[in-house]
């Protein structure tokens, strides 16, 4: 009986991993897997076409990037990237999704369409941006020179001061949406009484967003910015098609550079060591947020 | 059926797909051939019918690898050595044949060549362009297009200008037509630079060799290039960043008056302009040097092909009279034959002329492992800092010399 018990207790203590296995396997073949190949690369001066000629040399692809101008201009621009762009997704996510929990007729259709930029392809959107800014046949020259604001066109893209802060618009274009969904989520668990009981209280509207819609929203919007940091640090596919990193270095990022150092000039080790920097910064930021969450939920 | 019975059953089923799959496919040869056209939407089924029916033996598994301004095909091919998936055979270009060298990728097609009868349908110089440093002959020549220059006819006569023939005519030109919203010149600076880099960087006494990009006739001419955007503002403020599409949808929109293109564009271009658009070869440098690029594509064999000899069959039908005009009408470029160059009609007669008239002065870009870096990184990045006022153009060159030479 004792023994049967015993027995009974295994099982279910290694049911959990059982169904766990199939997904650890998958994450491990897929994820795990090309990592630590990764890792392997970055020790290595490895080029695609000449395999043989593989050797390791240490941690020496590291202080190359270290001592590289370009890394660390792409560096500066991957930051200036990310916060600019995910800043801006927010206050634009917020701003809409505050409008859209509001009472129209046409909520419905409005909450359909804010959804459009978001549900395009990277590629689309960056074709797209492209032509707007265009110089000689763009709809923004166009509209600027109608209206006076310019009397010659400008070369948005081709101009290193105004290239990069071009593609950051058509990203936070693209993915405003993201945050507008997730935080309307977030607005519409906030219980109604909560915001009665402050109107009696005598609080303002601008009092009321303060102290009740941000801190009930306040772990949404966390995890929702942590994600998109992940995600707008690693994106490189509406770069590539506005301007392919240029002019010159000035709309270089991280994950745009390492890309190009491996698939034109086909050095696998350096690019890899590039990418696992990355990596490394964006693990310190999941880092901090894990901590933080795990602080909040402690207290 | 018992669930135990049906499983035997379907394993055994399984097994016999795979049993059999040999025995129906026994006799026939399938051949796996990548390729890639600037129209995505051509499709060589028609040439793939006809060699089927002339080889009954041979199957033709064509499938087209997206281009990517090149560097996603040529990824694709490289990926796939790495991993044993290539293709038996593959459109190639010139400046890759060195990469695929240190790889020991690609299978030597002399003894293929000489019992085929076609090979005397295709120029020596075109061979002698093809060979590798090795001597031998890797690559089956399929077609070609050569740099040359687009020019407004209507305005340069409004003008009382000729066509220009020198980099000083070019710069007179230019500076003649930027007006009125119109700039003399559309460069790229962007992706594929290096085709109008060259005429004029390389045209004025630059080269490949070691010492060559950092000469003093050599950093004078890269200056007089860049002066072109920074001095002179005769390119549009776009120049920069703009590659193939821009600079081809400025020249017709009467944006530029001069642009550097091939024969590929002239369709779309004459569209667009008719009898107002007319070509020549790119202008010659002060000492009478020229440079111009010859944009080859031709067909190679993978080492690791167990079908060579259907392989070679294959890409020897689509170099052979007829065939090798056909695939020019789907890649829009100029047959490799010279049977079928001498009947040629696809394109205006003037573009034929202009691109016949630049072969004395083209020629590939070095066969070296930094080529494909050099094209695809360093010389689009480092101009960009150039024309853009972030860099001395010198260190362009610098930079140039020491991507090939350390």
């Amino acid at each position: 009986m004792n023994k049967a018990t015993a027995s009974g207790a295994i099982f279910r203590a290694a049911t959990p991993y059982g169904f766990l296995l199939p997904a650890l396997l998958v994450t491990a073949l897929v994820i795990l897997f090309p990592v630590l190949q990764t890792a392997w690369f970055s020790l290595h001066d490895y080029t695609l076409y000449d395999p043989e000629n593989a050797r390791f040399i240490g941690l020496k692809n590291f202080a190359a990037a270290l001592a590289d101008e370009v890394f660390w201009i792409a560096l500066l621009n991957s930051a200036i990237w990310v916060t600019g762009i995910v800043s801006l997704q927010l206050l634009l996510g917020l701003g809409a999704a505050l409008l859209l929990n509001q009472s129209f007729w046409w909520r419905g259709l409005a909450r359909a369409l804010v959804i459009i930029p978001w549900a395009l392809p990277s590629v689309i959107i960056g074709l797209m941006w492209t032509w707007i800014y265009d110089f000689n046949l763009g709809v923004l020259n166009d509209i600027l020179l109608r209206i006076g604001l310019i009397s010659a066109p400008h070369a948005w893209l081709a101009q290193p001061s105004t290239a990069l802060a071009c593609i950051m618009l058509a990203l936070v274009w693209q993915g405003f949406p993201f945050f507008t969904v997730t935080i309307l989520a977030g607005l519409q668990t906030v219980p109604a009484e909560l915001y009665e009981a402050a109107e009696i209280d005598g609080a303002s509207s601008w009092r009321q967003f303060v102290h009740v819609t941000l801190p009930s929203i306040a772990g949404i919007v966390a995890t929702a910015v942590l994600l998109r940091i992940i995600w707008v640090a690693n994106s490189l596919d509406v770069i590539l098609v506005m301007t392919g990193g240029g002019p010159g270095y000035a709309t270089h990022t991280l994950p745009l550079y390492a890309f190009l150092r491996a698939y034109t000039g086909m050095e696998f080790g350096y690019a890899a060591s590039l990418s696992l920097m990355l990596t490394a910064i964006l693990l310190g930021i999941v880092w901090l947020y894990v901590r933080r969450q795990a602080g909040e939920l402690e207290r | 059926m018992e669930r135990r019975t049906f499983m035997k059953l379907a394993g055994a089923a399984a097994l016999s797909f795979e049993a059999a799959r040999p025995a129906i496919a026994q006799g026939k040869t399938t051949v796996r051939w990548w390729y890639h056209y600037d129209n995505p939407q051509n499709t060589p089924a028609s040439l793939v019918t006809k060699f089927e029916a002339e080889n009954p033996d041979i199957k033709i598994q064509a499938e087209p690898i997206p281009w990517g301004g090149g560097t996603d095909y040529i990824n694709r091919i490289f990926s796939g050595l790495v991993a044993g998936n290539q293709p038996d055979c593959a459109m190639v270009r010139l400046s890759y044949l060195s990469r695929f060298g240190q790889m020991k990728a690609l299978e030597p097609l002399d003894g293929f060549l000489a019992n085929w009868k076609g090979r005397g349908d295709i120029a020596d110089d075109v061979w002698k362009i093809n060979r590798s440093p090795d001597g031998k002959q890797y690559y089956m020549p399929l077609h070609y297009v050569v740099i040359y220059l687009y020019y407004r006819q209507d305005l340069l006569q409004q003008a009382g200008l000729q066509p220009p023939k020198t980099f000083d005519d070019f710069l007179t030109a230019a500076k003649a037509l930027t007006k009125d919203g119109v700039y003399g010149y559309g460069m790229r600076g962007g992706a594929g630079c290096h085709d109008n880099w060259g005429p004029f960087v390389l045209g004025g006494g630059a080269s490949f060799d070691k010492g060559g990009m950092v000469a003093d006739k050599a950093l004078a001419a890269n200056r007089w290039f860049v002066d072109l955007a920074v001095k002179h503002k005769v390119v549009p403020p776009s120049a920069p960043t703009d590659a193939f599409r821009q600079i081809v949808d400025a020249f017709k929109a009467g944006r530029t008056g001069m642009a550097i293109h091939h024969i590929g564009s002239a369709a779309e271009v004459v569209g667009a302009l008719g009898d107002k658009v007319s070509a020549v070869p790119v202008p010659r440098g002060p000492d009478g040097g020229g440079w111009t690029y010859f944009g080859d594509e031709s067909n190679a064999i993978f080492a690791g092909s167990k079908n060579k000899e259907a392989a070679f069959r294959w890409i020897s039908f689509l170099s052979s009279a007829e065939n090798n005009a056909e695939q020019a009408k789907l890649s829009g470029q100029l047959p490799i034959t010279i049977s079928d160059a001498k009947n040629w009609t696809v394109h205006p007669k003037r573009f034929v002329e202009a691109s016949d008239a630049s072969l004395p002065i083209a020629r590939p870009l070095p066969d070296h492992v930094k080529t494909p870096d050099f094209v695809g990184r360093v010389l689009p990045t480092n101009l960009q800092r150039a024309l853009t006022g972030g860099m001395n153009p010198d260190d362009l060159m610098k930079a140039v010399e020491q991507t090939f030479h350390g």
